[in-house]
């Protein structure tokens, strides 16, 4: 019944979980380090893409921001394992709760702006978020970087094989996955749909554009900073350097660009296709200079979103339209020429 | 009080020197309504052009900056012609991304070039790097950069309102469709504005590499202090740009003086509260920041 509705009710689910499943059952597969770990770190960003995407496609506000919910989660479960031996399954919840109260406070502001604007000041916020991190250094004594020790246990979220990363960051993506898929298909999916195509529009017919705006911005704060706890636990070592950065919410939204902003799958097609491509421009150009790989994926990023900005999924749908227009017009042309 | 006034005079040079970098940003955005996300590296890489005019053949990078304006100019007009045209009248988040992509591309590049090095020039004799008036002590340096800024703004804002393609320019920025039908060509003008903005994007980053250090991440500093001093001043507005950023200098002067490390954070902060409640700046024409969004 549950399947069938998921097939009947849109492609693009089953195009969500084929692609899940493929990736999931190559967990089994290979038992080799290097695959392993990419596919962890795909699934993760999978998982985060979606999470960004739930307010950046479906909502249609591009943030800027979400490296801030990241760094948070990252940060928040961390300290509390290393400084009060709390389990990052306990950590991440309390990390969630505190990207949603920062999530609150960022709406207020930016919920009035719209397209540049809003990126522009989510940039802001997570900047000052950052700024204010290492500023706070001066009073509490902590670390530049924060380092989780090695000690494999369930209880801490460190496990000695790669394999049960990928089962854990397939977890985190199937969540997210499925809290989207719900969301989408709810009242809440149309009225966010609704503000994305039209918000003074919606407003005028009476969706409560701001509480629903906030709402996404909630579910996807919380669920970046989950990703962000996940992430730390597998890096096992977090600085404001790599959590806190522009380039990863630049990271977010190009994947759910490059796949289809505002579609289920996008954001996991675009994570599974930009991270192993960027891994391997690392690898490729890793040697000549630092830089090199940047340079490539910048180049990259300019010509996906100018010759791509429906991203592949609304590139595959164009071009399956134009085929069909073609179909039928050469199907109706055909009587009228006669022979041929 | 000679403290305050010390700071006002250092903040209000600073502030000069912020306006002459925001002043390109904000040109395009008046006319094209793109905002420049690779702004900051295009500061950049003028910080580069004038370190390595003055190393290469010993041009002070004060006077070389007419011939670093002139290569960005150029620059500028590659720019428009190789890629911001193909995304103008596409959704705005495609330039945001365009211009993010060239930011990273143009940021690596230099880090492939050039290394990570900070690098500046001295270009004051020795002993004449401050200068002493009336008990404040201001650098010559800062001093200099500021009548650059001050003269290159002024003779911006006369080109505008005197010259034929200023005037273009500036009713292009205004309504489009109606400039369209008084026979100006929006394509031409776009493409003028950009060699225009980036060149004196090049000629403010010369001005700056003897007070400020070059390095490949610089641009990322300067882009948001960009955005502020735009913001602030009003979109669209050349005097607006100079007010905006006398106003964050002297802001900046002083809560460095309090406490330094949160320096960048009241630009940031600045700017939220600003996008939030006067999105349109202190001087913009009401409603430019709509505009934007078609």
């Amino acid at each position: 019944m549950t399947l069938r509705y998921l097939l009947l009710h849109r492609s693009d689910a089953f195009w969500t979980l084929l692609l899940v499943a493929a990736v999931l059952l190559g967990a089994l597969v290979p038992s080799n380090d290097y695959y392993l770990n990419l596919m962890v770190l795909t699934l993760l960003y999978a998982g985060l893409a979606s999470a960004w995407n739930i307010v950046g496609g479906m909502a249609g506000q591009f943030s800027l921001g979400h490296t801030a919910f990241v760094g948070i989660g990252a940060y928040t479960s961390t300290v509390l394992l290393n400084y009060a031996g709390i389990s990052p399954w306990l950590g991440m919840l309390v990390g969630a709760a505190f990207s949603m109260l920062l999530a609150v406070v960022i709406a207020f502001p930016t919920f009035r702006m719209r397209g540049v604007f809003f990126a522009m000041a989510t940039l802001a916020f997570s900047e000052t978020v950052r700024i204010l991190l290492i500023y706070s250094r001066k009073f509490v004594d902590l670390p530049y970087g924060l380092s989780i020790d090695f000690q494999p246990g369930l209880a801490r979220m460190v496990f000695e094989d790669r394999a049960s990363y990928v089962w854990l960051a397939g977890g985190y993506l199937a969540l997210v996955l499925a809290a989207a898929f719900v969301l989408s298909r709810s009242f809440m999916g149309f009225y966010l749909r609704a503000i994305r195509d039209n918000e003074d529009a919606a407003e005028a017919t009476g969706v409560p554009v701001r509480r629903y705006k906030l709402l996404a911005l909630l579910l996807s704060a919380a669920f970046s900073s989950i990703g962000g706890t996940l992430m730390a636990q597998y890096v096992m070592y977090i600085e404001p350097g790599t959590v806190f950065t522009v380039a990863l919410s630049v990271d977010l939204a190009l994947m759910s660009i490059l796949g289809g902003v505002g579609t289920l799958a996008g954001p996991v097609l675009g994570a599974a296709i930009a991270l192993p491509f960027r891994e391997f421009l690392v690898e490729a150009f890793g040697d000549a200079a630092s830089g090199t790989h940047l340079v490539v994926y910048g180049l990259l990023l300019i010509v996906i979103v100018v010759l791509l900005p429906q991203g592949l999924l609304g590139g595959a749908r164009s071009l399956r339209e134009r085929i069909a227009a073609r179909g039928r017009r050469s199907a109706g042309a055909q009587p009228k020429t006669g022979e041929q | 009080m000679n403290d305050f006034i010390q700071l006002l005079v250092s903040g209000i040079l600073l502030g000069g020197v912020y306006a002459l970098c925001a002043l390109g940003l904000n040109l395009i955005f008046g006319v094209a309504k793109v905002v420049n996300f690779a702004h900051g590296e295009f500061l950049m890489l003028g910080m580069y052009a004038g370190y390595w005019l003055m190393r290469g053949t010993g041009i002070n990078p004060y006077y070389g900056a007419p011939l670093v304006g002139a290569a960005f100019f150029v620059l500028g007009l590659l720019f428009y012609w190789c890629l911001m045209r193909f995304t103008i009248y596409k959704p705005e988040m495609t330039q945001v991304f365009a211009t993010l992509g060239l930011g990273i591309a143009l940021q690596n590049l230099a880090l492939l070039l050039w290394g990570g090095d900070y690098r500046t020039v001295q270009v004051m004799p020795a002993g004449a790097e401050s200068v002493e008036f009336l008990g404040i002590t201001v650098s010559a340096n800062r001093l200099v950069a500021f009548c650059f800024a001050m003269s290159i703004l002024a003779a911006v804002v006369l080109f505008l309102r005197l010259t034929f393609l200023g005037r273009a320019i500036e009713a292009i920025s205004q309504d489009i469709s109606a400039a369209r039908l008084m026979g100006i060509d929006p394509g031409r003008i776009f493409l003028l504005t950009f060699g225009l903005g980036i060149g004196l994007t090049g000629i403010a980053g010369a001005v700056l590499v003897p007070s400020f250090y070059a390095f490949p991440s610089v641009g990322t500093f300067f882009v948001l202090v960009a955005f502020v001093v735009v913001v602030l001043g009003g979109l669209a507005s050349v005097p607006g740009t100079v007010i905006g950023g006398l106003v964050l200098g002297v802001m900046e002067s002083f809560t460095g003086f309090f406490s330094p490390d949160l320096k960048e954070a009241t630009h940031f902060v600045l700017l939220i509260l600003l996008l939030a409640l006067r999105p349109h700046g202190l001087f913009g024409v009401k409603g430019a920041e709509k505009e934007a969004l078609k």
